[in-house]
């Protein structure tokens, strides 16, 4: 494809070349469009052939953003760890917005307008492909991201066409459906193997709070569809005993169906990705692409803390003295000025409160050297130096990659801290806008110097909601409001926080941008 | 004939037999000389080579097939591979092992790991298979501890092994299945099916964990998803038949008397009974009840005695189900077959082989049929394959010797006859090899299909 960029500037236009060129097939180029027009035929696809027409530069740059603005959301969503229904509902307008994905009209026909869109889908999805094949960390919020929008995208469709595309994918996903003969023949087994997934599927669909065994055996009978697929395919239900099996096949109902496809869908793009990786170099050739495609790459990881860059030389005044100063704490999100709090005032933090603060104070460019000195140091008020060499040093050590499988640990982001267990008696790990008591939480606020009452019930709102990490940007930007203020512009204005070191990083960023601008005035 | 005179040999050799504490002139333990006549004469080789072949020829199934010899120093040596049946009849009468093992199918012959890189050597197939041991139910056996077995307790292994068997055919769809008399305690299944064959760790693992119903037991609440799932809920017709049998007459893990010490296992039985009942106060009562009684109590009294006091105690329709489902978990608590996982999820794990003899007891490791006896020996049609009377290396030995002798007294009979048979169809061992014979016959047939389908298949290109 961009091979394709290349040579139009160079004025040749072959398809013949381009065809074997960028997809190494033997066949001819005729023959790949007019697959490319079946695999429009469909709103959903698996992205199996990759597309061959020109575009112009601009609706690369403009495609790829579009399609990057909607995972984007699918990520910030994700890290809220909201449910994949909320994420459908608010993420519906968007789609509208960005990728718009139009049925086919009722004879069957794909009009202009269908096939642009689905070509601005089919080309955005091959573009990020090229973005985001480059590094572990990010293929996997790629996978991730577009497994989301594929599910989503898959419950929009009709039943009618929810089948034809398990259809046109049957190769791949070697199952068959089942007759209401086949169903009914065997209906005590599948209910008594699956009501459970079908009941809690019927749950999240949100069709009552209460659901009845006579509501699913009737759902059962009337509605749902099972397909039939060798067991290989599906050991993970096998184990549970949570389907029926017969003769070799597993029988799957079908709100597990979307599960298997998109697994599938992901495995399949996993395996694309490390080949797009292996064969990227080729694409250095390209001057115009790959500045654009760097710079896509970018705003991605705005969207999320870039944990590789802890450590510069920007942060070499954090030392074990430094973090202990105002002028630093200042700038940590309540988790860990609760933790540091605790720390000081205990003289010992439990292990899930030394992980969670050690790495995010590793984040913030702490040192193996002065991490071992702060620690000993708030540690020592209780126990001598060699106790602590024994029972601490070593996983320190261990969280700075030193010890055991040498794995260099990143902080935790939000996502992380909210997945872990909820801190029990004297630990004081986790989230404090799930984990904190309401009065205790308001008290903190206060330290904040958030005391605004009307403030404070917008921030327990969102905790209400279980909007955790919306209640902490929220608190940031309460609390950084003259800073933001000044800044205007200089930094994205409402950056979501889904990691404790963002909240720091970007709290020292506004401070620095002002002592700029004081040193400009001045 | 020797069968007439024979020892009392099961009672013997079925003893108390733990390496630390035997006493070695108690029992009859093969020689080397014995294991050399059984390779050289008896062990079907032929049998054994084709079933891992996979057809009448050596294919690569079997000449990249990893054999292992546990030797009578107890050295054991891995990667051993044949390139025929001669080669493998030759090696092992040769390294004369107590007995040896099967393990995978790799990707290169395993005798020539050493010339080749580390990494070549990866195991591609193995059968799957599954391994019931009867110490793993020395917490409900009564009868005998340990290595000891005895008709009542073997009939754990008889109920386990139909479980095993109908969901791996009836649910995974697997054909070619053979169950093998491990030689003093337990039993395996070897299932040979193609598709068996190939599985992956993670789905021989899947399965297990799928037969591993008691393990989703553990924990908490003791008990089992309602309804029960569909393989759950066969077993569980399987089990209650026997359940009187087995469990209250045979085992009565629950006899109590007035004299019965308060820390012995019977109560520690009773109080893990008890924590199956769902309502508090039904088991306090029965608990009370119990420990009162002055008489013997028996296993049988006391499941009945859980339904005369619930009925007292209990009040509401919900509390009368709870404890019927409780009833069921009970059943299969105490009769479910116990897997060892480890067996069946590594496809690198080795087994001891069909007809080998075990080096403590001189038992032959027999394949036998679970639902029916095989041994021509009238007296076990009703409880099938018996365990306490199957073939012994001691017994055969002397069949063969019996039958020569008779062969020799009246040489004037035509000698070709004679040589036409095979020395174990002389013996006793004959239903058992030929249950062997006819399960390997079987599978080579589905091969043969097979292979003839795909060679068609790519003819149509």
């Amino acid at each position: 494809m961009f091979r394709q960029v290349k040579r139009k500037t160079a004025g040749r236009r072959n398809f013949e070349d381009v065809s074997s060129s960028s997809s190494g097939d033997k066949k001819g180029g005729a023959d790949l469009i007019s697959q490319l027009n079946n695999i429009y035929q469909s709103r959903l696809t698996f992205y199996d052939i990759p597309p061959l027409e020109e575009i112009t530069l601009e609706e690369f740059e403009n495609w790829s953003i579009d399609r990057l603005k909607l995972l984007i959301e699918i990520e910030s969503y994700g890290a809220r760890s909201k449910s994949i229904k909320d994420i459908e509902v608010a993420l519906r307008p968007l789609l509208l917005k960005y990728l718009p994905m139009n049925g086919n009209s009722s004879d069957g026909k794909i009009n202009p307008t269908l096939y642009q869109e689905r070509k601005k889908d089919h080309y955005s999805h091959f573009i990020l492909r090229l973005v985001f094949c480059r590094s572990e960390e990010l293929r996997k919020k790629f996978i991730k991201n577009e497994g989301i929008l594929f599910r989503i995208r898959y419950n929009l469709l009709t039943p009618k066409e929810q089948e034809d595309f398990l259809m046109s994918n049957s190769h791949r996903l070697h199952w068959k459906f089942i007759s209401q003969e086949e169903k009914l023949a065997n209906f005590d087994q599948l209910y008594n193997a699956s009501n459970l997934i079908i009941k809690n599927h019927l749950l999240q669909e949100g069709i009552g709070s209460e659901i009845t065994n006579e509501q699913v055996k009737q759902h059962i009978k009337f509605k749902e569809n099972f397909i039939k697929l060798p067991f290989e395919k599906v050991t993970n239900l096998i184990n549970s005993r949570s389907i029926f099996l017969k003769g070799g096949y597993a029988y799957i109902p079908t709100s597990l169906q979307l599960n298997l496809i998109v697994t599938e869908f992901q495995d399949n793009l996993n395996t694309i990705l490390l080949r797009t990786f292996q064969t990227l170099p080729r694409l250095e050739e390209d001057d115009r692409i790959l500045p654009l495609l760097n710079n896509l790459g970018l705003n991605f990881s705005n969207i999320q803390y870039d944990t590789n860059n802890f450590g510069s030389d920007d942060t070499n005044d954090i030392n074990a003295q430094s973090i202990q100063t105002p002028e630093i704490l200042q700038h940590y999100p309540l988790c860990a000025r609760i933790l540091q709090k605790q720390l000081s005032f205990n003289s010992h933090l439990k292990y899930g409160g030394r992980q969670q603060l050690g790495l995010f104070l590793k984040g913030i460019g702490l040192n193996v050297d002065e991490a071992l000195k702060f620690w000993s140091q708030q540690f020592l008020k209780k126990i001598n130096q060699e106790k602590f060499n024994k029972e601490y040093k070593y996983n320190i050590r261990h969280n700075y990659g030193l010890e055991g499988a040498r794995i260099n640990y990143k902080p935790w982001d939000c996502a992380t801290i909210l997945a872990k267990a909820k801190p029990s008696k004297d630990e004081y790990h986790g989230c404090p806008y799930r984990d904190l008591s309401v009065n205790n939480l308001i008290s903190n606020l206060n330290e904040l110097g958030i005391e605004d009452q009307h403030q404070i019930n917008e921030i327990m709102d969102d905790v209400d909601k279980r909007d955790y990490s919306i209640a902490c940007t929220r608190v940031f930007e309460l609390t950084h409001q003259k800073e933001l203020k000044a800044s205007s512009g200089a930094v994205a204005e409402s950056m979501h926080i889904n990691h404790p070191n963002l909240y720091f990083d970007r709290s020292r960023q506004l401070e620095r941008s002002m002592e700029k601008k004081k040193e400009i005035s001045v | 004939m020797t069968q007439d005179i024979e020892p009392p040999r099961p009672q013997v050799v079925l003893n108390t037999f733990d390496t630390q504490s035997q006493t070695p002139a108690q029992k009859w333990k093969p020689s080397s000389a014995d294991m050399q006549h059984y390779y050289e004469r008896l062990l079907p080789f032929r049998y054994i080579f084709q079933w891992l072949s996979h057809s009448p020829k050596a294919t690569k199934d079997f000449t990249m097939r990893e054999f292992a010899y546990e030797h009578r120093s107890g050295a054991y040596q891995r990667y051993n591979s044949y390139e025929s049946q001669e080669d493998f009849k030759k090696s092992v009468v040769s390294a004369n092992p107590t007995r040896f093992e099967v393990g995978a199918v790799y990707t290169v012959n395993p005798k020539e790991r050493r010339n080749l890189p580390k990494n070549a050597l990866k195991p591609i197939s193995k059968e799957l298979v599954f391994d019931i041991d009867l110490t793993d139910y020395d917490d409900i056996r009564t009868c005998c501890q340990g290595t000891d077995i005895c008709m009542k307790c073997w009939k754990f292994i008889r109920v386990g092994s139909k479980i095993i068997e109908s969901a791996l055919k009836e649910d995974f769809g697997f054909k070619h299945l053979v169950w093998v008399f491990s030689g003093r305690r337990g039993a395996h299944c070897w299932i040979s099916d193609a598709r068996a064959r190939n599985l992956d760790e993670g789905t021989r693992k899947a399965i297990v964990e799928y037969m591993d119903v008691l393990s989703s037991m553990q924990g908490k609440f003791k008990k089992l998803k309602k309804p029960y799932h569909p393989h759950v809920e066969r077993s569980f017709n399987f089990l209650k038949e026997e359940f009187i049998d087995i469990v209250l007459q045979d085992q009565e893990p629950w006899l109590t008397s007035a004299s019965t010490p308060s820390d012995a296992k019977a109560w520690t039985q009773i109080d893990e009974l008890l924590s199956f009942i769902p309502e508090k106060s039904l088991q306090s009562e029965l608990r009370n009840k119990w420990k009162d009684q002055k008489s013997l109590s028996t296993s049988k009294s006391k499941w009945e005695d859980i339904n005369d006091v619930a009925k007292r105690v209990l009040k509401s329709q919900l509390q009368v189900t709870l404890l019927n489902e409780a009833k069921k978990d009970i059943i299969i608590y105490y009769m479910y077959p116990r897997l060892d996982v480890e067996v069946s999820r590594q496809v690198i794990h080795l087994l001891k082989s069909p007809f080998c003899i075990h080096p403590g007891t001189g038992n032959v490791c027999v394949p036998f049929d679970p639902t029916r006896n095989i041994s021509n020996n009238p007296e076990d049609d009703d409880y099938g394959f018996n365990p306490t009377t199957s073939p012994n290396l001691k017994q055969i030995q002397d069949e063969l010797e019996s039958w020569e002798r008779s062969k020799s007294k009246d040489s004037d009979e035509p000698q070709d006859e004679s040589k036409r048979l095979a020395d174990y169809d002389k013996t006793s061992l004959k239903p058992y090899v030929d249950h062997f014979a006819k399960f390997v016959n079987d599978l080579i047939k589905d091969e043969l299909r097979a292979k003839r389908e795909r060679e068609d298949d790519s003819l149509d290109f």
